[in-house]
C-alpha cells in the first residue's frame, strides 16, 4: 500500500492546442491527478499544434492522447478521459475516500 | 472562355491511371476531396498510391501517405510489384505518415482529427507536398463510435483540405452496400466534392474490377461503370473495344523467319500488320510464331513474345528442336519473352498486362501465342472485346503482331475461329494436319492476305531439324499428296524427266543432224547453182565468139577475093552480111 502510493506516475498528454476534446481531457487529467496522485505525477503535456514534429516522432497523430509511461506496463488511452473510473484504472489509482 | 478553360485545367489533378483521366472529367478535383470507396481487395490503397507516385515521378507533386489500416511501410512495399512502386518512393517525393492506431490503444471519450491534420500540414509544408492520401480513414472514424462525431471529423477533414490547398483522397472500406455499416459512411459521399467507387463482381469464377465515379461536384459526370484491371502499370482502366479506322500504315515488309511463305506472300508480312495463323495443337503454329520472332530477331528488331499458358523455358526448348535459337536473343533483350496464365485474369486483365508490356519493351513485333487463351472463360463478349483491344493496340502502334488461335478441331475453320479477330487480321494463315498413307503431315494455307498477291496454294510445312521449309505439293485426281507419298511421286517424276531428257538429247541430235543436212544440201545446191552459173556464161560466150570468127573468116576470105574482086558474085551476096561499109569497094 506504501510502496503503490510511492510510486511516481510519469504520464505525458498529447493535445492539439484549445480543441475542445483537448481541453476537456486536460481537464479530467489534472482533476485525477490533483484529487488522487497529489505530489507524485510527472505530466507534460505536448501540444501538437505548436510542435506537430514531436507527434511524427513520437508517432502520436490522434489527440487527445495520453501515455503512461510509468509505474509500467505504458499504457495509451486515446480520449478526452471522460471516464473517470476508467481512467483511475489505467493510472493505477485508487479514489481517494473523502476529503 | 479561355481563362476559363485554363482554369478547368489546372483544377484537375491527373491521376496517372490510365484511361481513368478520361473518364473524369480530366482528373481529380484539386484542392478538394475525393473519396475512394470499395470492398476488401478492390484497390483502394492501389489507386491512393498510384495517384502519389505518379504524382511525385511525372508531375513533380510531392505527396504524403496517411495510413490508418496498414503500417505506412506496408503500404510501400505492397507497391513495390508495380513499375511505378516500391521503397525507392520515399526517396522520391512520396512520404508516409504511420497513423495506425497501436492495438494497445485504449479509448475513452471523444477525439478528433485536429492534431492529425496539423502533423499533416507541418510534414507538407516540409517536403512541399501537393498531394495527401487518407487511406483507410474508416478505421479511424469507427473509433469515434457516434454517427454525429464521424460526421463533424469527416467535415473538418474536409474544411482542412479545402484551406490547405492539397488535393485530398480519403479511402474508406465499403463492404455491404445498403447495410447498416457502411450507412455510417454516408456523410462521405456527402461532403466529398468526387466519389469513386471501386468493386469486383465474379462471373464464371473470375473477378472482374470495376471503378465508377459515383460523384462529380461540377463536372459533367456520366455515372458509368468502366472495367478496370490491375497490372505491372498499376491500376487501368480498360478501355472499350473501340477500334481506330485509321492506323500507321506501312508499305514495309518484314520476313515471316519462312523464306518459302515470304516468297507466297511475295515478300513478307506488312510492317504493323495483323497476321492470324491458325490450327488444331500440334500444327506448328507456335514453331512459326518462334521463326518469326527469330529472323526478327536477327536482324536486330524487338519482339515481344506473349506465350499463354507455357513457361519461358519451356518455349525456348521446343523450338530449339526445329533448329530456333531464342536463348541469345533473349538474353540481348531483342526477344523478351512472356508467360502468362489464362486462366489467372480476366481477358481484360490480360489485356491490360500485354499493353503494359507493349509500353516496357518498345518492340517493333508482337507474338500472342495463343490469343485463344483468352475464350478460355468463356465471356464472348469481354474475351472477344479484348481480342480486338490488344489487335488495336498493336496497330495503334504501328507493331506487328502474329496471333495464333487454337481449334478445337480441324474440322469447320471458319465456324471454329473463335472470333471474328480472322475478319480483322490482314492474313489469315491455316496450318492443318493431314491424314495420309498412315502420316500425319501438315498443310500451309494462305487463307487471306490483304494487300499481297499471296499464292493461293497448300504447301506442305516441314519442320526439320534446321528449321522450317515449305515444300511443294501434288495433287493426283484431285487429293493433295504430303509426307512420303509425296517423296515418291517426286520420285516417280523424276525419273521420268531423266528419261524425257534422254529422249531429247536423241532428238536434239537428230535435230542437229536434220540441220546439217539441210545445210549441206544447200552447200551442195549452192555449189550446183555456181556450177550451172558458169556453165551458162561459158556457153554465152562461146556463142558470141563463133560468130566473130565466121565475120574474120569472110574477111579473109573477101581479101583473098580482093585480088580478083569483080568476079565474085559472092562478094555481092556477103555485102548484106557485112556491115562493113568499106568492104565491097
Amino acid at each position: 500500500m506504501n510502496d503503490d502510493e510511492k510510486d511516481v506516475l510519469r504520464l505525458r498528454l498529447y493535445v492539439a492546442g484549445d480543441a475542445p476534446n483537448s481541453v476537456v481531457a486536460v481537464a479530467h487529467l489534472r482533476s485525477v491527478i490533483e484529487e488522487c496522485a497529489s505530489g507524485r505525477a510527472d505530466v507534460e503535456i505536448v501540444d501538437i499544434l505548436r510542435d506537430p514534429e514531436r507527434g511524427l516522432r513520437d508517432g502520436v497523430f490522434v489527440t487527445p492522447m495520453l501515455v503512461k509511461f510509468e509505474p509500467l506496463p505504458e499504457r495509451r488511452v486515446l480520449g478526452s478521459l471522460g471516464d473517470r473510473r476508467f481512467l483511475l484504472a489505467v493510472l493505477g489509482l485508487n479514489e481517494t475516500p473523502g476529503e | 472562355m479561355e481563362q476559363s478553360q485554363s482554369l478547368a485545367a489546372t483544377s484537375r489533378m491527373p491521376t496517372g491511371i490510365a484511361g481513368f483521366d478520361e473518364v473524369a472529367d480530366g482528373g481529380l478535383p484539386r484542392g478538394a476531396v475525393t473519396v475512394v470507396l470499395g470492398g476488401v481487395g478492390t484497390g483502394k490503397t492501389t489507386f491512393g498510391m498510384q495517384v502519389l507516385a505518379k504524382g511525385a515521378l511525372e508531375h513533380n507533386e510531392p505527396g504524403i501517405l496517411v495510413a490508418f489500416e496498414e503500417s505506412a511501410g506496408r503500404v510501400v512495399a505492397n507497391t513495390s510489384g508495380f513499375v511505378w512502386g516500391g521503397e525507392a518512393l520515399k526517396d522520391r517525393g512520396v512520404h508516409a505518415i504511420d497513423a495506425q492506431l497501436s492495438q494497445w490503444v485504449e479509448q475513452s471519450g471523444e477525439f478528433d482529427l485536429i492534431g492529425l491534420l496539423a502533423i499533416v500540414a507541418a510534414k507538407a509544408k516540409e517536403v512541399g507536398g501537393r498531394r495527401v492520401v487518407f487511406d483507410g480513414i474508416d478505421v479511424l472514424l469507427s473509433c469515434l463510435g457516434d454517427a454525429a462525431s464521424i460526421r463533424r471529423e469527416a467535415f473538418r477533414l474536409r474544411d482542412w483540405v479545402n484551406q490547405s490547398g492539397l488535393s485530398a483522397i480519403v479511402t474508406a472500406k465499403a463492404d455491404h452496400w445498403g447495410q447498416a455499416s457502411a450507412t455510417d459512411f454516408d456523410f462521405l459521399e456527402f461532403m466529398a466534392d468526387c466519389v469513386v467507387t471501386l468493386h469486383n463482381r465474379v462471373v464464371q469464377g473470375i473477378a472482374l474490377r470495376f471503378v465508377r465515379v459515383a460523384k462529380y461536384r461540377g463536372a459533367a459526370n456520366s455515372g458509368n461503370e468502366f472495367p478496370l484491371v490491375i497490372t505491372t502499370a498499376g491500376l487501368e482502366i480498360a478501355a472499350n473495344a473501340t477500334l481506330r479506322l485509321s492506323y500507321p500504315v506501312s508499305a514495309d515488309r518484314v520476313s515471316s523467319g519462312v523464306e518459302r511463305l515470304d516468297s507466297m506472300l511475295t515478300g513478307g508480312y506488312y510492317r504493323g500488320s495483323s497476321i492470324l495463323i491458325t490450327g488444331v495443337p500440334g500444327t506448328a503454329k507456335t514453331s512459326l510464331s518462334a521463326a518469326f520472332a527469330e529472323g526478327a530477331a536477327r536482324r536486330g528488331q524487338r519482339t515481344l513474345y506473349v506465350s499463354f499458358d507455357e513457361a519461358p523455358e519451356q518455349v525456348v526448348r521446343n523450338v530449339a528442336s526445329i533448329g530456333l535459337q531464342l536463348a541469345p536473343h533473349i538474353e540481348d533483350g531483342t526477344l523478351v519473352l512472356k508467360s502468362l496464365r489464362g486462366r489467372a485474369a480476366s481477358p481484360e486483365a490480360h489485356v491490360a498486362q500485354i499493353r503494359a508490356f507493349l509500353a516496357e519493351t518498345e518492340p517493333q513485333h508482337l507474338v500472342v501465342d495463343p490469343l485463344s487463351a483468352l475464350f478460355q472463360h468463356g465471356f464472348d463478349q469481354v474475351s472477344e472485346g479484348a481480342a480486338l483491344q490488344i489487335l488495336d493496340v498493336a496497330k495503334s502502334r504501328g507493331v506487328t503482331m502474329i496471333f495464333t488461335s487454337l481449334l478445337a478441331s480441324s474440322t469447320g475453320l471458319a465456324e471454329q475461329t473463335p472470333i471474328n479477330i480472322s475478319a480483322i487480321a490482314d492474313t489469315w494463315i491455316h496450318v492443318a494436319n493431314v491424314n495420309q498413307g498412315g502420316e500425319r503431315n501438315r498443310t500451309l494455307t494462305i487463307v487471306k492476305s490483304r494487300g499481297t498477291a499471296h499464292s493461293n496454294q497448300v504447301r506442305e510445312l516441314v519442320l526439320t531439324n534446321e528449321g522450317i521449309t515449305l515444300a511443294d505439293v501434288y495433287s493426283v485426281g484431285g487429293e493433295v499428296l504430303l509426307g512420303t507419298l509425296r517423296w515418291e511421286k517426286e520420285i516417280a517424276d523424276q525419273r521420268a524427266r531423266e528419261g524425257e531428257r534422254n529422249d531429247a538429247i536423241v532428238l536434239k541430235q537428230r535435230a542437229e543432224l536434220a540441220l546439217a543436212e539441210t545445210r549441206f544440201e544447200l552447200t551442195t545446191l549452192a555449189q550446183r547453182r555456181a556450177i550451172q552459173e558458169e556453165e551458162l556464161a561459158q556457153l554465152q560466150k562461146r556463142t558470141t565468139a563463133e560468130v566473130d570468127t565466121r565475120v574474120d573468116e569472110d574477111q579473109e576470105r573477101l581479101q583473098r577475093r580482093s585480088a580478083d574482086p569483080t568476079d565474085s558474085p559472092s562478094a555481092v551476096a556477103d555485102q548484106g552480111v557485112d556491115p562493113d561499109p568499106t568492104g565491097p569497094q
